[in-house]
């Protein structure tokens, strides 16, 4: 589903990631840990085409992404859904609106965008907070909702980013639960994390980054 | 995934324009207002240059050239120089004019004052020929050959056309078509940077939001076809505004100030200019937008 094969990048003034390779397969729901600026967002910016690599190879559900131009980058990011660290909540726009927008850039028709939308913020116990602007929403809530955002269009593959960062520990394991109850249904999923508390008895696959260096594969 | 197409939905990008346009209301009036201004500079330039079109155009079936027959031609020399200038395939008419009719013609024209003719001896003035010449014909090098031409028919003295009058007014009707082509051509630049700016500052403004909806899948159709629709909708604006500026302006032209200013009563005012100034706000506006987000990389 997910492949590196020698992958580096690099930005200006240091290496974020030497010559990563590893593969994760289908259903899989694997962690990336590290410190900070170990890698971990770069990684998963690499899988949604914000980044390209400057060496390597990167397959994504079958796709070469290096073969793909500007234009197919918006169809295989459909494919994919993305719980920012930064949330990137539209702020103008109501929770329903937000996780909206993931099908109205599909072109989905408004008839079917109602009842998906109501269904998936049900599943994130958000049912109640549709028409709130993510400023009057909590962290943890707006967390839930960028994750409905994710999920709403079923897409091949969820990646999070943190997703359980400045959360208390109550709301990071209602957080996780909503991930793990996705991956159970076939998603595969990639969570970045540096919170080690998430990462005992997962027994869930863990990939280890520090500067830049994959440490443990976890395979 | 069932529903999702690729197809754009036109409703939503309808909403989006709309929403930003009411978001962003102060900086869009602006806009609008200033494109206003634009067209309804373009439209009294193309009102001023219509309404010299309309007097340049009464002008050559005015125009008359004087032809002055030499003295003493007996009356067969008259009617042959007469048919020579008939002949000439540039003539629409030839009036013959006699030395007599000629002088009757100035008293008449002298009215209360005919008494200084009465001292004259013989009458001065000489026998002439009115030529009226087709409308094609009206030019001012035109003119200039034909009075050669009818130069050289015997019995003819001189030929007398007004020639600095002709080219003067030529000069002021290709003047004013070059001023105004050059206003349009200017006011047209103008406004349509005016949409090109709004729209980049609109973009820029959402710069967050736009890369926001790329990261999660949207197209760049997607995310353009509301800002080209917001341009031409604020184009669309400025040109009613500009239109029911017209309508002011045709009312305190043709009830206040014709009364004091008589000529003012026989402006005319071309309508379809008038109707065509939403849609040219529109093109502008579109064209402008265009421009923008072609110009812009994301």
């Amino acid at each position: 589903m997910i492949e590196f094969h020698g992958v580096t990048k690099a930005y200006e003034n240091s290496t974020a990631l030497r010559n990563l390779s590893f593969l994760i397969e289908k259903g899989e729901m694997v962690f990336i840990t590290g410190p900070s600026g170990a890698g971990k967002s770069t990684m998963l910016k690499l899988m949604y085409m914000a980044e390209r690599p400057d060496e390597g190879r990167i397959v994504i559900n079958g796709t070469e992404i290096e073969t793909l131009g500007d234009s197919d980058i918006p169809y295989l990011r459909r494919n994919i859904g993305v719980v920012f660290q930064d949330f990137r909540l539209l702020p103008r726009k109501t929770a329903f609106d937000n996780v909206a927008l993931a099908l109205r850039i599909r072109g989905m028709g408004e008839s079917d965008i109602k009842p998906l939308v109501n269904e998936t913020l049900k599943m994130v116990n958000l049912r109640h907070k549709t028409d709130s602007l993510p400023a009057a929403l909590s962290g943890g809530e707006q967390q839930r909702v960028v994750i409905a955002r994710a999920i709403v269009s079923e897409p091949a593959i969820v990646l999070a980013d943190e997703p359980t960062g400045n959360l208390d520990p109550d709301t990071s394991s209602g957080i996780m639960r909503i991930l793990k109850e996705i991956n159970a249904r076939g998603t595969t999923i990639v969570i970045a994390t540096h919170n080690r508390e998430l990462l005992k008895d997962t027994g869930r696959r863990i990939l280890r980054l520090d500067g830049g260096n994959l440490l443990e594969r976890g395979d | 995934m069932k529903g999702v197409t690729d197809r754009m939905s036109a409703p939503y990008t309808f909403k989006l324009a709309m929403d930003s346009l009411w978001k962003e209301k102060w900086i869009n009036l602006l806009s609008a207002l200033t494109i206003a201004t634009g067209l309804l500079l373009m439209a009294v330039a193309l009102s001023v240059l219509y309404n010299i079109q309309i007097a340049t155009r009464k002008l050559p079936e005015r125009f008359v050239i004087t032809v002055f027959l030499k003295e003493g031609l007996t009356e067969e020399k008259i009617r042959d120089a007469v048919s020579g200038i008939k002949a000439n395939p540039k003539v629409k008419s030839a009036k013959y004019i006699s030395k007599d009719a000629a002088m009757k013609e100035l008293k008449a024209l002298m009215k209360d004052s005919d008494y200084i003719l009465e001292g004259l001896d013989e009458n001065p003035l000489p026998a002439s020929v009115e030529v009226g010449i087709n409308k094609e014909a009206v030019s001012e090098p035109s003119v200039r050959a034909f009075s050669d031409e009818l130069r050289a028919i015997e019995g003819i003295e001189d030929v007398s056309y007004g020639e600095k009058l002709l080219s003067s007014i030529q000069a002021i009707k290709s003047g004013a078509e070059g001023i105004g082509a050059l206003v349009i051509i200017i006011l047209s630049a103008g406004i349509t940077f005016v949409c090109y700016s709004t729209v980049k500052i609109l973009f820029y403004r959402k710069k967050d939001e736009i890369e926001t909806l790329q990261l999660l899948g949207a197209t760049k159709g997607f995310i353009r076809a509301p800002f080209v629709l917001e341009g031409g909708l604020i184009g669309l604006a400025g040109g009613l505004a500009a239109l029911s500026g017209i309508a002011g302006l045709k009312y305190l032209i043709s009830i206040k100030l014709a009364s004091l200013v008589p000529v003012l009563q026989s402006f005319a005012y071309p309508s379809a200019v008038a109707v065509y100034l939403p849609v040219a706000g529109l093109f502008v506006g579109l064209l402008g937008a265009l421009i923008a987000i072609g110009r812009l990389r994301f």
